[in-house]
Formats: structure tokens, C-alpha cells, sequence
């Protein structure tokens, strides 16, 4: 398990998530986005990006290379 | 000479400084202690203050001041007063009494510095007294306080908080240690005496003062006043050594005012911004804590940079969008990890939200959804049932100010990821990183709750952590003020 800093768009804390490097982005931004519920959530399609660098929902962690303690954004995406 | 009017001698004994001639001037003071530049004494021979106290009227306006404050707390002190006082205000009086007393106590060991190291016999006088004032900070807080243990043991805090690995302990201890512990004679002058006391305890103590009057909060109201005539004269040693610093190192200057500017601004914008927009009552608000930001602290801080010629922060637009976020971004973090905290904050219904709306138009609008999703799971929670309104996952932390990553905006978080010679640091914003790189080696080998945890030093398990690093239990640790029971929160079911 990789622990990651996660950030979902509308909260106000950053928050320690652990990540499977098997499991794919998705998953891992569902678990930020159940971590930020009581205070934000976000609707529709998702747009991540690991340090700045815009990744894939459906690559893995290990795939898109994100390493222990990076930051992971969980932002809205699509037409904003 | 008269020895009754002290005027007559008083110079004679405050600038006592002579040459050395078993020892070398550099060895008596070295840099190390001094501070950076080392000056001979020559140069600081005209370094003065305006107070000029002597040791017998120090005495003597101390004692008055001792004899007051007493005579309030005999008169308003006691427990039944306390009882009295709306629940948010003597929630912010735990904020405020837990992180006051102890780095008063810590300005001892700074002060005592400047006493020994200073570099002018004035200038270690004015230091003496100052310590003798802290000594006083220190105790006047805990003795008040303690009569309240045994109503709440939330007040025990106020001597217990830095003793502890709680979040906020460790941030304040980071700020602490540094500022009035481990600094040298020349950045404590300017860091303590020009930047936290002369820029920032205007507000807090001006600012809550007048919030202690309008909710009839008279103790405090005569605490922080009586801290604050104290603080207002050791405050004076800062300008003087600032002086000679712009005019022999401006860039280190410079440097030295950014750097503790915002360190101050992290730790003032929790403490004060707490208290002024969510726990004082709302009849009893008088200004937001921006306003008072820009009455007490901005405008006079930009008058003296101007004085001093010094440049504005390079951060300064940061620090300004600050002003209507850092403290609401904290707030709603630390609401929904309230059991991680030693007070009890309060859930702000409609009626405060729409002054914070009135008073923050630029940023009210990306909070508002936030405090309405927490209300409405309480509706959806029994009233008292905490930990159904309440974070479950680890939060984070800045690797500088140890504050948690809630900078920026809840659009735009600031924190930022760096590695640094084999070791991953995450920083909350672009001025805690800059005062990071500037000086690594300070500051590399400090841990973060979330390091701690990681290292096995701490528990990953969010209840553990609070009972076991955090030193809280049930009786102590932060709930709702209300226990979630508000007049404008109607529940969904019976």
C-alpha cells in the first residue's frame, strides 16, 4: 500500500489516502472522494493529476507512476 | 546628581558597556548568540528605546498591574462568572489559554538571551525586563485558568497543551522553539519583539480585548490588557535592532521579516480567526477578523516597512487572498476533526453564514456548501452522535509550519510535493516551502504527525492517535459545542 496525499476540489484539507499499486486511479480517487464526503463531493465525469500531471482514471497507480507521498488531485472534470 | 530622580542617572546605568581587555569582544558575544551581522560595539552604541524603565519603577507599575488584575478576579474571577459566558467565547478562552502561557514561558529563554547576548547594555536591560514580563504571561494565564479545571477539564489545556504530540501543540512547539527558543539575540529582537509583538499581538490583544468587553467577559477583558502594556514596551527593542540590521544587511532584513511575518500570520490567522468568526457570539462580533487584520496588523505593517525602506513580502498577494480563506479553510478542517482538538467548536447556522457571507463576499460562496453538507448530516445524526458528523481518514501536514495542508482555496489547494537529499517533504504553501529551502538543514529533520505515523512512532488508526499522541480522552477531546442541537437545525425524523 502507497500512502498519498489526497485533494478533492471544494474541500479544505489535504488528506493521507492509501493506495493499492495494483488498483486503477479510479479507485483510488473514489477512496479520496469517501474521505472528503462529510465536507464536499463532486458529481459527475473526474479529472486526477498526480502532482500537477494529468493521469488516466482507468491506469493503475503503478501504471501511472504514482509514488509514496505524492499528491493526488480528485477534480471535477469534462465541460466546467 | 539627585538619586531620587532617575532621569539624572538612568543613562548612566542603562548603556553600561565597557572594553574588554582579557577576553575578545567576539568571544563575550559571539555571532553564534549575537546574531548575524556581528557588529563591534561601537556601532550599536546608539542603539536606545523610549521607555528607559529603571529596575524601582519597573517594580512599582508592575505591582499596580498585579494588584488590578487581582482585584478583577476577586470581583468577576470565579467560577459562577465563567458559567455565565456564552459556550463558543469560553470555547476560544480554551484555544487561546491553552497556547498562551507555556511560549510566554518559552519568551523567558529568548528574552534571557537578549539579556546576556544583546549587543548594548540598554538593549539587555530592556531585555531583562521583558523577561521578567513573560514570567508573568506565563503565570497569570495558568492561575486563572486553573480555577476552571475542576468545571471543565478542557481548561486543563492551558498548562497541558505543550506537553503534548497534539497536532496543534506540535505546531505551535515548531513555531515556539524557533522564535523564542533557538534564535539568536538579533533575530529574536526582530522575529518576537518587532514582528509577533509589535505586528501581530496588537491584534489579539486589542482586537479580543474589545470582543472580552462586548460579551462581558471582564477577566479576560483585564488579562490581555495587562499583558499587553508589558508587551507594548519590550516590543521597542525590535525597531532599534532592525535599524542597524537594514542599514548593515538589508537582504538579511528583508529576510528575516518575510520569513517570520508569515510564520506569525499561520499561527495568528487559526488562534485569533477562530475566535473573532465563529466562536464569539454573533451579537457580539464587532469586525471580522479581516478587518481587523488590515486596522491593526496591515496598515501599520506597511507604514513600517516604509520607514524602514523595506519591500513588502514577496508572498504579499498570497498573504492577502489569505485573509479570506486560511482561517475558514482551518476552521471547517479542524470542525470535522473536532475529537483532535481540546475545545469544542461551534457548527455556524444560517445567520452567522450570512454574515461571514457580508463580511468575506470574495470567498464566502466556496464555504457555504461546505457547512451545509455538515449540517445536514447532522440532521440525518442524533443529536450528541459525534462521530457520525466527523472525518475518518488521517489528515495531513505541512513539513514547515506543521499546520494541516488547508492552504490556498477549496478550489485550489497550495501544498505542494519536494524531495530533498532522499526524503519526501509536502509543504502547505509557497512561503512555508521557500523558508524550508532557504535554510534545509533547520528544519529537515523535524517529523510530521503523518511521518510519525508512517515511522510506527504514531498510530494510523484516527481514534488511537487522538488518545495517544494527541492526549485526549473522551472527557477532554473536542465535540460540538451544541452537541450538534442548534434552533435552526430541524432533524428529518422524530
Amino acid at each position: 500500500m502507497i500512502p498519498v496525499y489526497g485533494f478533492l476540489e471544494g474541500d479544505t484539507i489535504g488528506l493521507l489516502i492509501l493506495a493499492d499499486e495494483q488498483e486503477l486511479l479510479a479507485v483510488t480517487a473514489a477512496k479520496v472522494q469517501v474521505a472528503a464526503r462529510l465536507r464536499a463531493a463532486l458529481d459527475g465525469p473526474l479529472a486526477l493529476f498526480i502532482n500537477g500531471r494529468a493521469v488516466e482514471p482507468e491506469t493503475t497507480v503503478q501504471q501511472a507512476g504514482l509514488k509514496a507521498l505524492d499528491r493526488l488531485d480528485v477534480r471535477r472534470g469534462g465541460a466546467r | 546628581m539627585a538619586p531620587d530622580d532617575p532621569d539624572d542617572w538612568i543613562d548612566l546605568c542603562r548603556k553600561l558597556d565597557w572594553e574588554f581587555s582579557y577576553v575578545s569582544e567576539r568571544d563575550v558575544f559571539p555571532e553564534v548568540q549575537s546574531g548575524h551581522p556581528w557588529l563591534p560595539a561601537s556601532d550599536w552604541a546608539d542603539w536606545d528605546e523610549p521607555f528607559r524603565t529603571t529596575y524601582g519603577r519597573y517594580v512599582a507599575q508592575q505591582q499596580e498591574k498585579e494588584a488590578s488584575v487581582r482585584a478583577v478576579r476577586e470581583a468577576v474571577g470565579g467560577l459562577d462568572d465563567y458559567r455565565q459566558l456564552p459556550a463558543g467565547w469560553l470555547n476560544g478562552l480554551k484555544l487561546h489559554a491553552a497556547t498562551l502561557p507555556l511560549a510566554e514561558f518559552a519568551a523567558v529563554i529568548g528574552n534571557l538571551r537578549a539579556a546576556r547576548f544583546g549587543r548594548d547594555g540598554a538593549w539587555r536591560g530592556a531585555a531583562l525586563f521583558a523577561a521578567l514580563d513573560e514570567m508573568r504571561h506565563t503565570q497569570i494565564p495558568l492561575l486563572l485558568m486553573h480555577e476552571l479545571v475542576r468545571w471543565d477539564p478542557q481548561f486543563d489545556w492551558t498548562h497541558k497543551f505543550f506537553h503534548t504530540d497534539n497536532w496543534v501543540a506540535i505546531a505551535a512547539r515548531h513555531l515556539c522553539d524557533e522564535l523564542l527558543l533557538a534564535s539568536d539575540a538579533i533575530e529574536f529582537a526582530i522575529a518576537t519583539n518587532f514582528v509577533f509583538e509589535t505586528g501581530f499581538t496588537n491584534l489579539q490583544f486589542v482586537g479580543l480585548s474589545s470582543l472580552a468587553h462586548g460579551v462581558g467577559d471582564r477577566m479576560f477583558d483585564k488579562m490581555v490588557n495587562s499583558i499587553q502594556t508589558d508587551e507594548t514596551r519590550h516590543s521597542q527593542m525590535g525597531a532599534p535592532v532592525l535599524a542597524k540590521i537594514v542599514e548593515r544587511d538589508r537582504p538579511y532584513a528583508q529576510y528575516l521579516l518575510d520569513k517570520w511575518f508569515w510564520r506569525s500570520w499561520l499561527l495568528f490567522a487559526v488562534v485569533t480567526g477562530f475566535s473573532m468568526d465563529y466562536l464569539t457570539p454573533l451579537p457580539n462580533r464587532t469586525s471580522s477578523f479581516k478587518e481587523f487584520m488590515q486596522e491593526w496588523v496591515i496598515e501599520q505593517f506597511l507604514q513600517t516597512l516604509g520607514r524602514f525602506g523595506l519591500e513588502r513580502p514577496w508572498y504579499w498577494d498570497t498573504f492577502l487572498q489569505g485573509l479570506d480563506h486560511y482561517h475558514h479553510m482551518v476552521y471547517a478542517s479542524a470542525y470535522s476533526y473536532r475529537s483532535s482538538v481540546w475545545f469544542n467548536p461551534v457548527l455556524p447556522g444560517p445567520d452567522e453564514r450570512a454574515w461571514l457571507r457580508a463580511k468575506y463576499p470574495d470567498s464566502w460562496g466556496d464555504f457555504d456548501p461546505i457547512w451545509e453538507r455538515i449540517a445536514a448530516r447532522w440532521r440525518e445524526s442524533d443529536p450528541g452522535n459525534e462521530f457520525a458528523v466527523h472525518g475518518t481518514a488521517i489528515v495531513s501536514f505541512c513539513d514547515l509550519c506543521q499546520m494541516v495542508l488547508s492552504n490556498g482555496t477549496p478550489r485550489e489547494n497550495t501544498a505542494s510535493v519536494l524531495d530533498h537529499e532522499g526524503r519526501r517533504y509536502v509543504f502547505c504553501s509557497r512561503p512555508c516551502r521557500w523558508i524550508f529551502e532557504r535554510e534545509p538543514e533547520r528544519y529537515a529533520g523535524h517529523k510530521d504527525v503523518v511521518k510519525r505515523v508512517l515511522a510506527g512512532e504514531a498510530p494510523g488508526n484516527l481514534l488511537a492517535l487522538v488518545r495517544e499522541s494527541f492526549g485526549l480522552r473522551h472527557e477532554t477531546w473536542g465535540k460540538d459545542a451544541f452537541g450538534g442541537v442548534y434552533p435552526w437545525l430541524q432533524r428529518d425524523r422524530a
